[in-house]
């Protein structure tokens, strides 16, 4: 349908013309019937200011009708623009698109990316820098973001994308399974966990409970799912990780082999099963096989649609430093061959009106980036979300390269490397130090961006 | 194309027919027709006319960026357009020190023989069956040809399920009869296998067809006579079947080998390359590198190291398959 929008935009405002009724009108032009078939087009030259603006994301599933809903709102309230949304996979799909379209020069005027593979982009003139006054203009201001995710948005001192949330990878948990293990706190939440072998042992009594497993967390074959979780347990260590092409890769190799440790103990068929991808995983939570799930926070309409008595907080805080593996959906502007100074003013309209609706956005588990919102009422009546939103102040981001980041495929060489000591048969020591060389001989290479 | 045209010329001369005048013009002196000048230069307006739609296509889509890449490959082009200043050799030198290179080689070597002889093998053994004379021949035919219509995210979304450790198919089987689960796309020692037999039931369909057709045109008076003479039917088979099937033997063979040298959509499926990068193919290594590597003249640089890979092992063929229909 796409290339019939002109006609639907400017010949017949408000109608969607089908491919039928477009050659049916063609062949009727210069006839009588012509005439009768197009009385319905009035007011030509006010629809005709309409301006379209593209907008790549890769929200699908729940998030996809949620940011279509924001997108209708934002179209409804600004009739001087269309805001037109494509979707495309998540992943390398999306990414590679985008850059190409971006380096060809006619990528769409708005995109989302995930903030951590901004770096990869930013550097070689693939986005635009925001104009903070324009921004402004919309009451949209570097205040109006938790002072983590601002300064996220920065690369070299200007801001190279918008956050619309964090989503940070946490602990969802069943209050029924946890109420019978006993493992509750006075206020109904799950009691605190301070130790990995206090989280072994709430597991293990989950589990008597479930007679399956106490926690649920697919890995197999998913570099992502592998990396949040090690990436948050490296973090709790208060460890760095530095990543500048050029130099070997800077880390704290005991930390990370004994988060490694930790999370390959972990898959005994007791406490949570010896192999299992993010499907079974999900599934096995979501049908009450497990008392606890490591998932990140888009997952929560599923489990509230399943009617799931559910509840959420941050990955307990194992290792002293509270640390949660987060990343951020983010608006950039792909760089233009030639900018239209009129759709890019739509465009921080359009995207101010976005972060101010982000409630909804909330609704689907995300936390909203637009702090007005974050503090408002509403927000604090959403539970569970509201029981995860101190996330927003720990979350930690990918190091950042070039190659690193959300759907990266640096991720997937860290689960080529690490997937095996997960599953028992490799020592964790081996699997880092492998993926230690892998990182080092992409550091070593030349910077493409 | 031209290894094809060299599968059938080969395939003709093993089938040892009368050579054919291959030049149109010297069979139209030989049928005595005179062709005035102007004929002959409307004929050839003509010709290239007709075939004009198909050259801008070789030339725009094949010969430009054959050319275009082989040039990209001296460059350190990125795919953000910075830096595409000539390196010379530089990447070719980078590609062969890099062990990932040889390593996604590696395994689309390793794919190519594993998955050819079975490819090969299974489909002649389901051609044979059903050229005895099944009943229902209609069915066997069908059921062995329809999986190759099918596309390859629905080959391999089917038999992710099916591989599936927890939920599937092939597994609960396997415990139904006692034996242990498999892991089967998760397992470094198994994964190229689970691979392979997806793209077995997939492709082998292909072959069968291909042999199923030389098999029915081989005279039947052979089988009468060696009938006559008190041969078997496992006589029969290997002394005449068999021999007959040479020249399409031999074109399988090759059009299987460059068919499984470019494996790579079941694979980015399915696996993605893992487990620990024990399914990646070259292909994907070349994807990876160029499009979400942003390195395009690295890139380029193993492409053309894998395409001298595959011109080596065509022209290797042809000499082989030469010398044994000599």
């Amino acid at each position: 349908m796409k290339q019939f929008d002109f006609f639907a935009g400017k010949q017949l405002p408000g109608k969607q013309v089908s491919r039928r009724q477009l050659l049916a009108g063609t062949a009727a032009l210069g006839s009588v019937l012509a005439a009768a078939g197009l009385t319905g087009c009035g007011g030509t030259a006010s629809a005709a200011a309409v301006r379209d603006i593209a907008f790549w994301h890769l929200l699908s599933g729940g998030d996809g009708i949620k940011m279509q809903a924001m997108i209708s709102a934002a179209n409804g309230a600004n009739p001087g623009f269309k805001v037109h949304p494509t979707v495309l996979a998540w992943g390398p799909p999306y990414y590679t698109k985008l850059a190409m379209a971006s380096a060809g020069g006619r990528p769409p005027e708005l995109a989302i990316m995930h903030a951590s593979r901004v770096p990869g982009y930013a550097p070689g003139g693939l986005i635009d820098p925001w104009d903070m006054s324009l921004l402004a203009e919309h009451g949209v201001t570097a205040e109006s973001f938790a002072p983590r995710i601002w300064d996220k948005s920065q690369q070299n001192g200007q801001v190279f994308s918008i956050a619309l949330d964090s989503h940070p990878f946490v602990m969802f948990y069943n209050t029924d399974v946890a109420g019978k293990a006993g493992v509750l706190a006075a206020n109904g939440q799950l009691q605190e966990v301070t130790s990995p072998q206090d989280f072994l042992a709430v597991a293990r009594e989950m589990q008597k409970v479930t007679q399956a497993h106490g926690l649920s967390f697919g890995y197999l074959g998913s570099g992502s799912q592998m990396w949040r979780l090690f990436y948050t347990l490296y973090k709790q260590h208060g460890a760095d990780m530095a990543l500048t092409p050029g130099q070997p890769m800077k880390a704290d190799r005991d930390a990370a082999v004994e988060s490694l440790e930790f999370m390959a103990s972990l898959f005994d068929d007791t406490v949570a099963a010896k192999s299992g991808d993010i499907g079974t995983g999900i599934a096995e939570f979501a049908r009450g096989g497990s008392g606890m799930l490591f998932s990140g926070v888009w997952e929560l309409p599923t489990f509230k649609k399943a009617g799931l008595p559910v509840d959420a907080a941050t990955i307990p805080t194992l290792y002293g430093t509270p640390a949660s593996y987060a990343d951020s959906h983010s608006f950039v502007l792909p760089r233009q061959l030639n900018v239209d100074e009129e759709k890019r003013r739509d465009v921080y309209k359009f995207v101010s009106d976005i972060l101010k609706g982000s409630l909804s956005w909330a609704e689907a588990g995300h936390i909203p980036a637009y702090q007005p919102i974050v503090q408002s009422q509403a927000y604090k009546e959403l539970t569970p979300q509201i029981h995860y939103a101190n996330a927003a102040d720990i979350i930690a981001y990918d190091p950042e390269a070039w190659f690193s980041g959300s759907g990266s495929d640096w991720q997937t060489y860290f689960a080529e490397n690490v997937q095996n000591v997960l599953l028992g048969r490799d020592k964790a020591a081996d699997g880092w130090d492998a993926f230690v060389r892998r990182t080092n001989t992409l550091l070593s290479r030349p910077n493409p961006v | 194309m031209s290894s094809l045209a060299t599968s059938q010329d080969a395939e003709r001369e093993a089938s040892s027919l009368p050579s054919q005048p291959r030049r149109s013009p010297s069979r139209n002196n030989a049928s005595g027709s005179e062709t005035s000048s102007p004929r002959r230069t409307r004929d050839n307006l003509n010709g290239w006319g007709f075939a004009a739609p198909f050259l801008a296509f070789f030339l725009v889509f094949l010969v430009w960026p054959l050319l275009y890449g082989l040039y990209m490959s001296l460059t350190g082009k990125s795919l953000t357009g910075a830096n595409d200043s000539l390196i010379g050799l530089a990447n070719y030198a980078e590609a062969l020190a890099d062990a990932d290179m040889w390593h996604s080689l590696g395994n689309t070597l390793y794919f190519t023989v594993i998955s050819t002889v079975p490819l090969v093998l299974v489909a002649l053994v389901m051609a044979a069956l059903v050229n005895v004379g099944l009943p229902a021949q209609w069915l066997w035919r069908l059921s062995y040809f329809a999986p190759y219509l099918l596309a390859s995210t629905v080959v391999s979304l089917f038999f992710s399920w099916m591989y599936n450790p927890q939920l599937g198919l092939i597994n609960d089987s396997l415990a139904k009869i006692g034996l242990p689960k498999v892991a089967w796309l998760n397992d470094p020692n198994v994964a190229m296998w689970a691979i392979v037999i997806a793209t077995l039931w997939w492709t082998v369909g292909f072959n069968f067809l291909l042999y199923l057709a030389a098999m029915q045109n081989i005279p039947a008076q052979h089988y009468e006579a060696a009938s006559l003479d008190g041969a078997g039917a496992w006589r029969q088979f290997f002394a005449i079947t068999l021999p007959q099937l040479t020249p399409t033997t031999v074109m399988i063979v090759l059009l299987q080998v460059l068919a499984s040298l470019k494996i790579f959509d079941q694979v980015y499926q399915m696996t993605a390359g893992g487990p620990s990068g024990s399914t990646r193919p070259v292909v994907e290594y070349i994807f990876e590198t160029g499009f979400t590597g942003y390195r395009l003249g690295y890139s380029a640089a193993i492409s053309y190291i894998f395409f001298g890979l595959i011109v080596a092992v065509s022209v290797m063929q042809f000499f082989i398959t030469r010398r044994r229909s000599a």
